[in-house]
C-alpha cells in the first residue's frame, strides 16, 4: 500500500477522535481549543501511522508469515518499544502539554505514556492484526483465481476431447464408403478420396482452434456436403444459406457437421427419394441462429429404431455449446411438421478481431 | 504432339501419372526421374514441353530444379505441373508461371484439366514463338489468373473461367461454370485488377464477364437485369445502365 494513503488513514482516524473528544468536552460544559485538539491528535495518529508503516515495511512480511512464538518473543518487545517511542516524539512535539503545569520532558513523557499505555498496545496488537487479515484476504483471492483459470482449462481440454471424438467417427464412415464404392465406381471413388483429402487438410490446418469464422465453418461444410450428396446419388435435394454479413462471425470448429451427420443417418437415410436437407445461418435479435432441418420419418420413429435415439454427436454439440457459452445458448430438436426434424441453436453473435486474410495471389 | 516428363521420388505416384496420361492422345511420355539431379540430366537431354514435378524430392527441391534448369539462358524451359502434397508452395509455384499445381490424391478430371490448359499454352508459344510464359504477361497491366486456396483446394483460376462476381460484406463470390468460390477480397480492388475489356461493374456489388452476357433486359418493375448465357439474372443499377449498353452497341 502506498505510505500516504497508509499515514493519511491514520490521520483521518486522529482527527475523528479528536473531533470527538472536543464534542465531549462542549457537551459537559468545557471550554477547549478545538485547533489545539485536533493538533494534538492528528500528530499522534501522524506518528503511529508512520511506525506501523516502517514495521509494515520492514516487517510486514514476516508478521504475515509468523507463527505463535515468533509473535510472542519478537513483537511484545516490539509492540512495547512501539508504544514508548511514540509518547517520546509526542511529548517533543508538545512541549507545553498538558497545560498548566511546569513540568520537565520525563515527567511529562511518564505522564503521557501513563493515561495512554494500554490504548498503545492496543492499537499496535488491531495493526498487526490488520496485517495478518490483509494476507488472509489476499491469499483467499489468488486461490479463487486459480480456481477460476483451472475450470476453465478443465473446459478447454473436455472441448477438445469432444472435437477429437469427431473426427474419426466422420472419417471412418467416409472411407467405408469410399471402399464400397471402389468396386462399383472407380471415378466416383476417386473422387470422394479427393474430396476427403481436401476435408482432412483443412481439419488439419486449422489444429486446435476452438473458434472459427463462418466461412471457414462453411467451406468445411460445403465440402462435406458435397461428399454426403455423392453418397447419397440425387436422393436428397440440399438447401444452404448463410447470411453474407456474418462471414467473419465466430462458430465453434465443427460445430454442425455431426447435426448434418445426424439428419443424414437418422432421418434422410430412411427416404428413397426427395429428401430436403436445409442449413441455415441468420441472426436474429443480436444473437446467430444456425437451422438444420431434414425431411425423413419425424423424431420418434428414429428413437425407437435407434433404440438409443440421438447418441454421440448430439450429446456432442450441446455440451460443447455449454463450454463455450454457458447459459447463452440454446439448442432444441423438435418436429417442424410432417415427418420434419428441426435442430434450432443460438448463441451470442460475436465477431473475429482479426479474420485471417485467404491465400490469394494475382498475375498471368 | 507433347513430350512429357515426370518427375516424382515415388514409384506408385509416377505409376498413377503414366496410367491416367495414357487416356491423352498426341501425348507422350519421355522420361521418369525420382530425384533432383535426375530431373535436371532428363529435362536437359530430353527437352520436353511439359514436366510433371514433385517438389519434396530427394536432393533438391522442386524449385532448386526450375532454379537450375533456368540457370542456363539459352534453355527453353518446360511448361510445368507441380504435383505434391503440400498446399503451402502454391503462390511460389504461381510466381514461375506453373500451368497448374495439383494436390495429391487428385482425380483424373482434375489431371485431365490441367493438361488441357498445359496444350493450350503450348500450341499459342508453338504459334508466336517470342511470347514464352511471362513475356506475354508484362505487356498488360491486368491480371489472367488467380490463385486462391477453396475447399481443401489450390485453384490457379483463369479470370476468363469467371462467370460473374458478387459482394458479400468484406467477402467476392466468384462464380464458374460449375463451383463458387468465397474470396477475402474487396469489389473495388478486384475491378482495379480485371481487364476492363472483359469484366464490367453493373451494380454496386457484382461485375459481369460479359463474354457470357447474353441480354440486357428491362424488367416490369422499371429495373434493368443482366442475363447471363446460362439463364443466371444479375440485377443491375440504372448508373451502370449506360455502360453495359455502350459495350452492347459495340
Amino acid at each position: 500500500m502506498h505510505p500516504a494513503i497508509f499515514v493519511g488513514g491514520f490521520v483521518f482516524l486522529g482527527a475523528l477522535f479528536g473531533l470527538q473528544n472536543w464534542i465531549t468536552e462542549h457537551t459537559w460544559g468545557y471550554k477547549v481549543n478545538l485547533a489545539l485538539l485536533l493538533r494534538a491528535w492528528t500528530v499522534q495518529y501522524f506518528i503511529w501511522g508512520v511506525m506501523c508503516w516502517l514495521v509494515w515495511f520492514w516487517l510486514g512480511r514476516a508478521i504475515q508469515d509468523a507463527g505463535v512464538k515468533w509473535m510472542l518473543t519478537r513483537l511484545i518487545p516490539l509492540s512495547a518499544i512501539v508504544s514508548l517511542g511514540e509518547e517520546m516524539i509526542w511529548a517533543l512535539c508538545f512541549p507545553h502539554m498538558p497545560a498548566g503545569m511546569h513540568l520537565t520532558y520525563w515527567q511529562r513523557m511518564l505522564f503521557e505514556l501513563d493515561g495512554e499505555i494500554i490504548d498503545n498496545f492496543l492499537i499496535f496488537w488491531l495493526v498487526i492484526f490488520l496485517f495478518r487479515g490483509v494476507d488472509y484476504y489476499q491469499r483467499y483471492r489468488e486461490k479463487e483465481g486459480a480456481a477460476a483459470q483451472l475450470s476453465v482449462q478443465l473446459a478447454q481440454a473436455q472441448i477438445r476431447a469432444l472435437r477429437m471424438q469427431l473426427n474419426p467417427h466422420f472419417l471412418f464412415n467416409t472411407m467405408n464408403s469410399i471402399s464400397s464404392m471402389m468396386r462399383i465406381n472407380v471415378p466416383a471413388a476417386d473422387l470422394m478420396l479427393e474430396q476427403l483429402s481436401s476435408l482432412l487438410r483443412i481439419t488439419l490446418e486449422r489444429g486446435e482452434t476452438q473458434l472459427i469464422s463462418l466461412s471457414d465453418e462453411m467451406e468445411f461444410m460445403e465440402m462435406y456436403l458435397a461428399l454426403q450428396d455423392r453418397r447419397f446419388s440425387g436422393r436428397v435435394r440440399q438447401e444452404v444459406h448463410v447470411d453474407p454479413a456474418l462471414h467473419d462471425a465466430l462458430v465453434p470448429a465443427m460445430l454442425f457437421q455431426p447435426l448434418v451427420e445426424n439428419a443424414y443417418s437418422h432421418g434422410l437415410s430412411r427416404l428413397d427419394r426427395d429428401g430436403v436437407l436445409t442449413l441455415e445461418v441468420g441472426r436474429e435479435r443480436g444473437r446467430l441462429k444456425v437451422v438444420i432441418a431434414n425431411s425423413g420419418i419425424g423424431l420418434n420413429p428414429a428413437r425407437r429404431k435407434d433404440g438409443q435415439g440421438t447418441g454421440v454427436g448430439i450429446a456432442n454439440v450441446k455440451n460443447r455449446l455449454r463450454l463455450h457459452y454457458g447459459a447463452q445458448q440454446s439448442f432444441s430438436m423438435y418436429e417442424a411438421g410432417a415427418n420434419k426434424v428441426q435442430v434450432t441453436i443460438t448463441f451470442p453473435l460475436q465477431f473475429s478481431a482479426n479474420p485471417t486474410p485467404t491465400l490469394t495471389g494475382y498475375g498471368a | 504432339m507433347i513430350n512429357a516428363v515426370i518427375a516424382d521420388d515415388e514409384v506408385l505416384a509416377r505409376h498413377k501419372l503414366r496410367q491416367l496420361l495414357r487416356e491423352e492422345t498426341e501425348f507422350e511420355i519421355v522420361g521418369e526421374s525420382a530425384t533432383a539431379a535426375e530431373t535436371i540430366d532428363l529435362v536437359r537431354l530430353t527437352k520436353p514441353d511439359l514436366l510433371f514435378l514433385d517438389i519434396r524430392m530427394p536432393g533438391m527441391d522442386g524449385f532448386d530444379i526450375v532454379g537450375a534448369l533456368s540457370a542456363d539462358p539459352d534453355f527453353v524451359l518446360p511448361r510445368i505441373i507441380f504435383t505434391t502434397a503440400y498446399d503451402r508452395y502454391a503462390i511460389r509455384a504461381f510466381e514461375i508461371h506453373a500451368v497448374d499445381y495439383l494436390l495429391k490424391p487428385f482425380t483424373a478430371e482434375r489431371l485431365r484439366s490441367a493438361v488441357e490448359r498445359a496444350r493450350e499454352q503450348i500450341q499459342t508459344s508453338a504459334q508466336t514463338p517470342s511470347a514464352n510464359g511471362s513475356a506475354d504477361a508484362a505487356d498488360s497491366p491486368y491480371t489472367k489468373r488467380i490463385v486462391f486456396k477453396s475447399r481443401g483446394r489450390i485453384l490457379f483460376l483463369h479470370v476468363s473461367d469467371i462467370r460473374w462476381i458478387g459482394a458479400e460484406e468484406n467477402y467476392v463470390r466468384i462464380s464458374t461454370e460449375s463451383e463458387s468460390h468465397l474470396l477475402r477480397e474487396t469489389m473495388t480492388r478486384l475491378e482495379e485488377k480485371l481487364d476492363p475489356q472483359m469484366f464490367l461493374r453493373v451494380h454496386r456489388s457484382s461485375i459481369v464477364n460479359l463474354q457470357y452476357v447474353k441480354e440486357v433486359r428491362t424488367e416490369k418493375d422499371g429495373e434493368f437485369a443482366v442475363l447471363l448465357a446460362n439463364g443466371q439474372k444479375i440485377a443491375m443499377s440504372r448508373s451502370y445502365r449506360s455502360r453495359i449498353q455502350g459495350w452492347l452497341q459495340r
